[in-house]
């Protein structure tokens, strides 16, 4: 059982606050929705958590188990279990899907930091990599697993990919990294119906007692694939209101609009 | 053979410095037959008129030659006679053991040091010979291919002098419709130091021939290497060269490359600069015939003072011809990089496709690249598009990976792995793509 806490979060890009005081907890075995309008900051809470060196932090924390993780790089910040499933997934050009993932896979699972291995077989490029075999056949099962195309593999990461297929693979490398936190920034934009059941079905697996996650989102519409326990509304920077999935419906009927003229003054100020 | 092992060595002992004496007594000391000692006077008499070449030249207005003088390099090495393979180096006999070749020679110094060959390439009609021995042994197909379709003895002054003392080369001559399906291997390791070489590459196919060819080009320690390939590509004709260069990094090295493309002729020219304290380098592609395919691929990755210059010339003489060209380099510390290329396209050449790009990773700030892309175009039904890029590695990318778990380190090494790749994917030979790996990996550490 582990607790991510986000305290009085304050973060600034060139200069200008974007978050203005977050308060936030998830436990494992939770799922957190957190709703709010476009150019809210929802990406800048989730790039912070994971480490992003363009925003710099005012004010606050973000703490796992107590302990916090500002200092940390995002490298470690995903040993630390923290998964961050991007909104707009880069195209890496030339990087395969499965050599940078063989590299990922073996750091958090610690081979490379494992000196008698890496002594026993000195020299041989790749040595303390999680060894091949077992790696592929990792990869394979889950690519099947989560309806990722085997092909896919191969491919250069994201290079080409539809917007449908960038999302699968993200949840495919959520899927091999096993963090205890994932953060899904609009894992369901610009997918169609079934593209969206996949990566929720995907989602739905990965939902294990040990896991916790942070739906961001900006429609309701993922709610009825993936069953959040909390609601947050998101808004100008903070968390203007947490509830249970009565709040997503409330704000299905009511709109954003609404959210501005309830929240907007007290956000204001 | 055996009255020429011990005789060229008493008269190459004798050689002094670079003049017409020398290049008689280098035709001498090979049994040269009377129009190959012409040849190389000729040449000479060429290279003595041409100027060095200076600042005023576009061609070498970034590339300056500060510190190289002819007179400090002894003209030729001296030949040593051919070996067992145990008895070459563990690195050369890696190298040959490591491709799955159809044949491979080597190279020493002024000679031919090793070969081996499959049987079944002679039986269809394949030659795959040392230049020297294809003097002798072929003389009517060299002497109208040696420098005379793609690289003229006075193209430049490096290849005048080439002209007249080349040493090495590897003469390959394909007939109509013979497959050749896997490589030709060649490699040339420079061993003496302070020395000139002067390594020839002739390749010749005939209509629908198929070859691969790979150069290797090695050491040239405090040395020079002038060398010259020349691609005469049949119509119909598939054509794969991998030019290798991983010379010292105090060689001063000068190459001049052009590949003649018949009709419907397809040609993939892999070029490789990992080498040299400079290099500049001429690549042509000239295609002739209509429905000419060419393409030129090349990388490099200078490190240290290491001075890297591309010059091509993509040229459309005939009509619906394709040719795509990219070159990407990496550079680090002090480093510099220079491409210049023109696409070419005479009045006729209709059709014509051509692409050029060059890209740039910056991965020092103390290292420069320069990009001089252009197009001549006198036809007016074409499309011809060029990009030069020069970046350091994104740090979008970084972030994206380091928020995957790799270090910093390790996602630098991945991208700048990855910007390669667009090259190494189109490198025909699976031992040669391990290879550049292992340099590219090797230059990123240090
Ligand atoms: N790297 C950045 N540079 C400049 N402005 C940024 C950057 N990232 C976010 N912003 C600004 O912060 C605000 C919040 O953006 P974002 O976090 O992407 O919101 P959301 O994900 O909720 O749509 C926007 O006004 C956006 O322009
Ligand atoms: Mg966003």
């Amino acid at each position: 059982m582990s607790v991510l806490e986000i305290r009085n979060l304050h973060a600034t890009v060139e200069d200008r606050e974007i978050l203005k005081g977050v308060n936030l907890t998830l436990r494992s075995g939770e799922i957190h929705a957190l709703m709010g309008p476009n150019g809210s900051g929802k990406s800048t809470l989730a790039y912070v958590i994971a480490g992003h060196p363009h925003y710099e932090i005012t004010d606050g924390d973000i703490l796992i188990d107590g302990e916090s993780i500002l200092e940390m790089e995002p490298d470690e910040r995903t040993k630390a279990g923290v998964f961050l499933a991007f909104q707009y997934p880069v195209a890496v050009p030339g990087v395969s899907v499965a050599n940078f993932l063989r590299t990922a896979v073996s750091n958090v699972r610690g081979y490379t930091t494992r000196p008698v291995e890496a002594e026993g077989r000195s020299g041989v490029i790749g040595s303390n990599l999680m060894p091949m075999r077992e790696f592929r056949r990792e990869l394979t099962d889950k690519m099947k697993e989560f309806n990722v195309d085997p092909s896919f593999a191969r491919r250069y990461l994201n290079d080409g990919f539809s917007g449908g297929e960038k999302k699968r693979t993200e949840v495919l490398q959520m899927a091999m990294l096993e963090p205890k936190f994932g953060i899904l920034d609009e894992s369901d934009s610009g997918l169609d119906i079934d593209a969206l059941r996949v990566v929720s079905d995907g989602i739905n697996k990965l939902a294990t007692p040990d896991r916790g996650f942070l739906l961001i989102t900006h429609y309701q519409r993922i709610l009825n694939y993936v069953k959040p326990n909390y609601v947050s509304i998101f808004y100008g920077g903070r968390v203007v209101m947490t509830g249970g999935p009565e709040v997503a419906h409330m704000l299905e009927e009511k709109g954003y609009g609404w959210v501005e003229r309830e929240f907007g003054e007290a956000v204001a100020a | 053979m055996s009255v020429l092992v011990k005789e060229p060595e008493a008269i190459m002992q004798s050689v002094q410095g670079f003049s017409e004496d020398t290049v008689r007594a280098h035709s001498a000391a090979r049994n040269e037959p009377a129009w190959m000692l012409e040849f190389r006077l000729d040449a000479w008499r060429q290279f003595e008129t041409m100027p060095w070449p200076s600042a005023n030249d576009e061609a070498w207005r970034r590339t300056r030659l500060t510190g190289f003088d002819i007179a400090n390099f002894k003209p030729l090495a001296v030949s040593s006679g051919t070996v067992e393979k145990a008895e070459l180096s563990r690195l050369l006999q890696e190298e040959i053991n490591e491709m799955d070749s159809a044949a491979s020679m080597v190279f020493e110094d002024s000679s031919l040091r090793y070969s081996v060959f499959h049987a079944k390439l002679s039986e269809c009609g394949v030659i795959f010979a040392d230049l020297q021995s294809a003097v002798r042994e072929h003389p009517d197909l060299v002497q109208k291919y040696f420098m005379t379709k793609a690289v003229k003895p006075g193209l430049n002054k490096f290849t005048a002098l080439h002209a007249a003392l080349w040493d090495t080369g590897t003469f390959v001559y394909v007939p109509a419709k013979a497959r050749v399906t896997l490589p030709l291997q060649v490699i040339l390791n420079q061993v003496s130091d302070g020395v000139g070489g002067y390594h020839h590459t002739l390749v010749v196919t005939e209509e629908g021939a198929e070859v691969t060819v790979v150069d290797d080009l090695l050491g040239a320690k405090d040395g020079m290497q002038a060398s010259v390939v020349e691609l005469v590509i049949g119509n119909s004709s598939v054509v794969r060269y991998m030019n290798l260069q991983d010379f010292d990094h105090s060689a001063w090295n000068f190459l001049t490359g052009r590949a003649v493309l018949g009709r419907d002729a397809d040609l993939r020219w892999i070029q490789v600069s990992w080498g040299s304290r400079l290099t500049k380098a001429f690549l042509d592609v000239d295609l002739q015939g209509t429905g000419g395919h060419a393409e030129l691929l090349g990388i490099y990755f200078p490190i240290g003072h290491q001075h890297i210059d591309h010059q091509t010339l993509q040229i459309h003489r005939a009509p619906h011809c394709f040719s795509d060209l990219l070159f990407n380099g990496a550079l680090k510390d002090k480093s510099r990089s220079v491409y210049m290329g023109v696409i070419q396209v005479f009045p006729g050449a209709q059709k014509t496709d051509a692409y050029q790009r060059n890209g740039n990773l910056i991965l020092d700030a103390t290292a420069r690249a320069d990009s001089i892309p252009g197009l001549e175009i006198q036809a007016d039904d074409v499309r011809c598009t060029h990009a030069a890029t020069a970046a350091q590695v994104e740090e979008e990318y970084v972030f994206y990976l380091m928020a995957r778990g790799l270090s910093r380190a390790q996602a630098e090494r991945m991208i700048v792995q990855g910007f390669f790749q667009a090259v190494l994917d189109r490198v025909p030979v699976e031992s040669v793509v391990h290879k550049l790996e292992r340099v590219i990996e090797r230059k990123i550490g240090g």
